[in-house]
């Protein structure tokens, strides 16, 4: 509930406040101007581009086979996703067609991906709202058990570099599968475990409940997209809604909520969203079948055709796209990204105008943006 | 000292290469208009076909209709391009680009809409001028800001037309073809400290 103070025995003045860009809870270097009237929110504007690395810049000033190294950290708890929307839309300009076993085995890592940053954002979101009990301890344990997966198939923890243009990077090795599978049996219960702590805990429902509100035409306005959108009534999920690789041969739900999204919906969706991907995950690691793997050879000075092409995939905050024109030689022409945070980011003042100080981060903590997904 | 000598070369091998496929659509069809173009001409807008954008409905549009066209793709019940995913500024050969990458949230009609100025038509020292549709969609608000950051296209019309991704006082547009990298990129004054 968005709360009213009742200031109109008080005598307030208005006052300018800067939250960051060194705020421990804005994921990153945001800054915040807030224009205060007492406690209450009247006017907010978010500075962004302190984190600034002209990654699309880097793209047109370096080849396929470099930039596609440096991709994961356009979003760094998303390295999978960010590197599937690029080979996405380098695969459609260049005609590949990518073996079946390497499209299981994206869905595979992708989806544990996305496991990764919900549970980042699960953890983060509790100390946002204040929940200093260790609490983040809980999701972390599942968060490193998944990173020991990605780390041997990819070599990295989290700048994973493992989807590459025509394929994946390698082949894991058939231990590796069932140590999977031991880790999607175990993972259902461990988020019971979190919805114990959390879902019911009565100060993070006074916390969550009616604050930030996002109606459905706002959001569509601002492109907001992922949970945040779908917790506004929007069924749409890049998944479901335009199929892509073999998403529809699996079985999964989309969590929506009908009527206007809440901080505490975002936190629902999020949870059962975890749910839906380890569940996805098992599905995979049953149809998956021996193969090939990659289609392209990764060569340094690696060319693709001339043309140009907009991919998007779901990534775990919404639509990551990448829109690439490329003029047949070894480097793009010009590389542009869609992010998600950056669209999602942008409706924030609307949401904030209104409440108190205390809920700015609970809020802005609630649409999961990362700032290097914002700045790039 | 060998990245900074190959820089200048680039530019000059990008346009033969790129040309043939994405300025001039030549081969022997012509691009026809997809659904969306249909409606816009039925609704006496013109746009001039282009060819598709793998698989995807491309077409360019005279700066002048850009805001009609665009409000009636968003309002029709038929069309409902509703979802402004992107604005992206390309400083192609001889142009510079405005893209509008359209979706829609409740069918899978895309559509992508070109704003084109010659190069010939900005006069030295201006900037390109493409009307602004933040007024349409709030989101084109930061995506065109980012735009006019990045690539130096202004937009008309625009209610906060200020830098968004590099800081106010920055000197050109970095995504230019003859952008020059600034010396003192970290404030420091020794041309040879970051080369």
């Amino acid at each position: 509930m968005a709360i009213e103070l009742k200031t109109h025995s008080l005598k307030t003045d208005e006052m300018i406040i800067n939250m960051g860009p060194q705020h421990p809870a804005t994921h990153g270097v945001l800054r915040l101007i807030v224009n205060l009237d007492g406690e209450m929110v009247k006017h907010v504007e978010p500075v962004v581009g302190h984190l600034h690395r002209g990654q699309e810049w880097q793209g047109q000033n370096r080849t396929w086979f470099q930039y596609q190294a440096l991709i994961d950290r356009v979003d760094y708890l998303s390295g999978m996703f960010t590197s599937w929307a690029m080979a996405r839309a380098a695969e459609k300009l260049d005609g590949l067609v990518v073996p079946e076993r390497a499209e299981w085995l994206r869905i595979i890592a992708s989806e544990m991906n996305r496991i990764t940053s919900h549970l980042l954002w699960l953890g983060t979101y509790l100390i946002d709202l204040g929940a200093m009990f260790g609490f983040p301890f809980y999701p972390f344990r599942e968060r490193e058990k998944l990173f020991v997966l990605l780390e041997e198939i990819a070599g990295q923890r989290m700048m994973f570099n493992y989807i590459r243009i025509g394929g994946v990077q390698r082949d894991p090795k058939p231990d590796w599968f069932k140590r999977a599978k031991e880790f999607t049996e175990d993972f259902p219960d461990r988020v019971d475990e979190y919805e114990a702590i959390v879902s019911e805990n009565p100060i993070f429902l006074k916390r969550t409940q009616g604050v930030g509100i996002l109606p459905k035409a706002v959001a569509v306005d601002y492109g907001v997209t992922g949970p945040t959108l779908r917790c506004s009534g929007v069924n749409y999920d890049l998944r479901r809604f335009k199929p892509y690789s073999m998403y529809d041969k699996l079985e999964f739900e989309v969590p929506t909520f009908a009527g206007d999204g809440d901080t505490q919906q975002r936190y629902i969706a999020r949870v059962k969203e975890m749910r839906e991907s380890n569940k996805i995950i098992r599905q995979c690691l049953d149809m998956i079948q021996p193969g090939d793997i990659m289609a392209k050879k990764q060569v340094a000075g690696m060319r693709i055709k001339a043309g140009e092409g907009f991919e998007a995939v779901e990534g775990p905050r919404g639509v990551l796209g990448c829109y690439i024109i490329s003029n047949g030689s070894d480097k793009p022409f010009r590389f542009r990204w869609r992010n998600p945070s950056f669209s999602n980011l942008s409706v924030l003042p609307e949401l904030l105008i209104g409440h108190p100080i205390a809920d700015v981060m609970a809020i802005f903590g609630s649409i999961d943006v990362i700032i290097p997904d914002v700045d790039r | 000292m060998t990245d900074e000598e190959k820089k200048p070369e680039e530019p000059k091998a990008a346009p033969a290469a790129a040309k043939p496929a994405a300025a001039k659509p030549e081969p022997p069809p012509p691009p026809t208009a997809g659904p969306a173009g249909q409606f816009l001409k039925e609704h006496g807008v013109v746009t001039i076909p282009m060819v598709d954008s793998c698989g995807c409905e491309t077409a360019e549009i005279n700066p002048a209709d850009l805001a009609a066209a665009l409000r009636l793709l968003r309002s029709s019940s038929e069309i409902a391009l509703d979802f402004l995913v992107t604005v992206s500024g390309v400083d192609n050969i001889d142009t510079y680009d405005s893209v509008y990458h359209l979706q829609s949230f409740s069918n899978k009609n895309e559509f992508v809409l070109k704003v084109r100025i010659k190069k010939t038509d900005v006069p030295e020292g201006k900037l390109p001028n493409v009307p602004s549709i933040a007024n349409l969609w709030k989101t084109a608000n930061w995506h065109e800001r980012e735009t006019y950051d990045l690539v130096g296209i202004r937009y008309n019309g625009h209610p906060y037309p200020r830098r968004i991704l590099n800081t106010w006082d920055w000197d050109g547009y970095p995504l230019r073809r003859d952008y020059k990298q600034p010396v003192d990129a970290l404030n420091d004054k020794n041309p040879h400290s970051m080369r």
